[in-house]
């Protein structure tokens, strides 16, 4: 999808006033991009546990999100969730990790230790305080571990960000990180609304309304009005 | 043999072994001049038979200025456990090795010597084993300080 990106713009430019296929390709691509994050397998420390593998498991079930398909090879791997501390040797080999990923790249800090060294902060040789010292980070999930809603919540919040986010116009604009805290009383009955609400946003078409709905189609006739029409 | 018995046994051997308190298992202290011979004695004697080590640390008594060296033993052949504590000066910490008697002693004293620093007289291969090579310092000493530490603000 990186090399897409990259060579779209291109693309696009053959065909005069392209406004229309470049809105919808934007939102194709970041629907598709935020619906299959696959995660890279790298788990440092107990977050892991919680992030990686109860998430994953059929209770909580990671792959609702399109998330599920851990791969072991950051080359194939869309989102790194660092759960757990990072510490000074693992640092420059978690940027390689970082590096190797294909673009777009998107990094979720979960737990205390990712977000700020957490209880090692302090007279720790070791710690690196944050990862992101070492990475950039999108969304911060807190918690000691957080919970798998708290997982879901900020991957629901990263989603967000993906599909508000890149265009074509502008490859690389993200938005600001975010701290994606769970807030009081979510639990999992109400995860499964607002994905049931996502879903239905993005994948039902009322057909009756966008037949009826011809805005684009007045576009199109003014556009061919103005550049093609020569009688 | 229980382990008042055990602790008896090993203080009879006549290496000036005394009675180790605070601890959750039958324990004595050496001294650390007759720490070789000692851990020769436990491993060999038939009656005592500590043919594994379970374990190797250290600990810092910055205040009193020591190391005290904990090895922590057990006999598969009679089933019983005994911890081994010697006290060696902060100053010059050297102890001879026991990696001859126990090969599990390679790692435990490497990685004792990468966080403390002890060094051991006879050890093969005494290299630095998880920090980097080119570490300054020992991190698990009390006053181990470095300019990336961020203290606890009092």
């Amino acid at each position: 999808m990186g090399l897409m990106t990259d060579r779209l713009p291109g693309l696009v430019e053959r065909i005069p006033g392209g406004q229309i296929l470049v809105t919808s390709i934007d939102a194709v691509l970041n629907w598709s991009r935020s619906n299959s994050l696959w995660p890279l397998a790298f788990g440092t420390k107990c977050c892991a546990i919680e992030m990686l593998m109860a998430t994953g498991a059929a209770h909580q079930d990671l792959s609702r999100f399109g998330a599920e398909v851990a791969r072991q090879s950051p080359r194939q791997a869309d989102m790194m969730v660092v759960a757990g501390a990072i510490v000074k040797k693992m640092a420059p080999r978690m940027r390689m990790l970082y590096e190797q990923m294909a673009e777009p790249r998107y990094v979720i800090a979960t737990g205390s230790c990712a977000i700020s060294g957490g209880p090692f902060m302090y007279n720790s040789y070791s710690i690196v305080r944050g990862v992101d010292e070492v990475v950039p980070v999108d969304v911060y999930v807190p918690g000691c571990p957080p919970r798998p809603e708290a997982f879901f919540w900020g991957l629901m919040m990263l989603q967000k960000m993906i599909k508000q986010g890149e265009s074509i116009a502008r490859p690389g604009l993200r938005r600001k990180p975010v701290l994606a805290a769970l807030p009081q009383g979510i639990a999992m009955e109400d995860i499964r609304e607002e994905i049931r609400g996502l879903l239905e946003a993005d994948n039902v078409i009322d057909v009756e309304k966008e037949a009826h709905n011809k805005v684009w189609a007045d576009k199109v006739k003014v556009w061919m009005a103005k550049h093609l029409y020569k009688p | 043999m229980d382990g008042e018995a055990l602790v008896q046994a090993v203080i009879g051997l006549g290496l000036g072994a005394e009675k180790r308190e605070k601890a959750d298992r039958p324990a004595v202290r050496v001294p650390a001049d007759k720490l070789a011979t000692a851990m020769k004695r436990l491993r060999e004697d038939e009656a005592l038979a500590f043919d594994m080590l379970l374990d190797h640390t250290a600990i810092d008594w910055l205040a009193a200025g020591t190391f005290e060296l904990v090895y922590n033993l057990y006999s598969t052949v009679h089933g019983h456990y005994l911890m081994v504590a010697a006290t060696v000066p902060r100053a010059r910490p050297v102890v001879p090795t026991v990696s001859g008697l126990w090969d599990a002693a390679h790692w435990q004293e490497r990685e004792v010597f990468d966080l403390f620093g002890v060094e051991y007289d006879g050890h093969p291969d005494l290299r630095r084993l998880f920090l980097e090579d080119d570490w300054q310092g020992f991190p698990l000493r009390k006053d181990y300080t470095d300019e990336d530490m961020l203290r606890l603000p009092k």
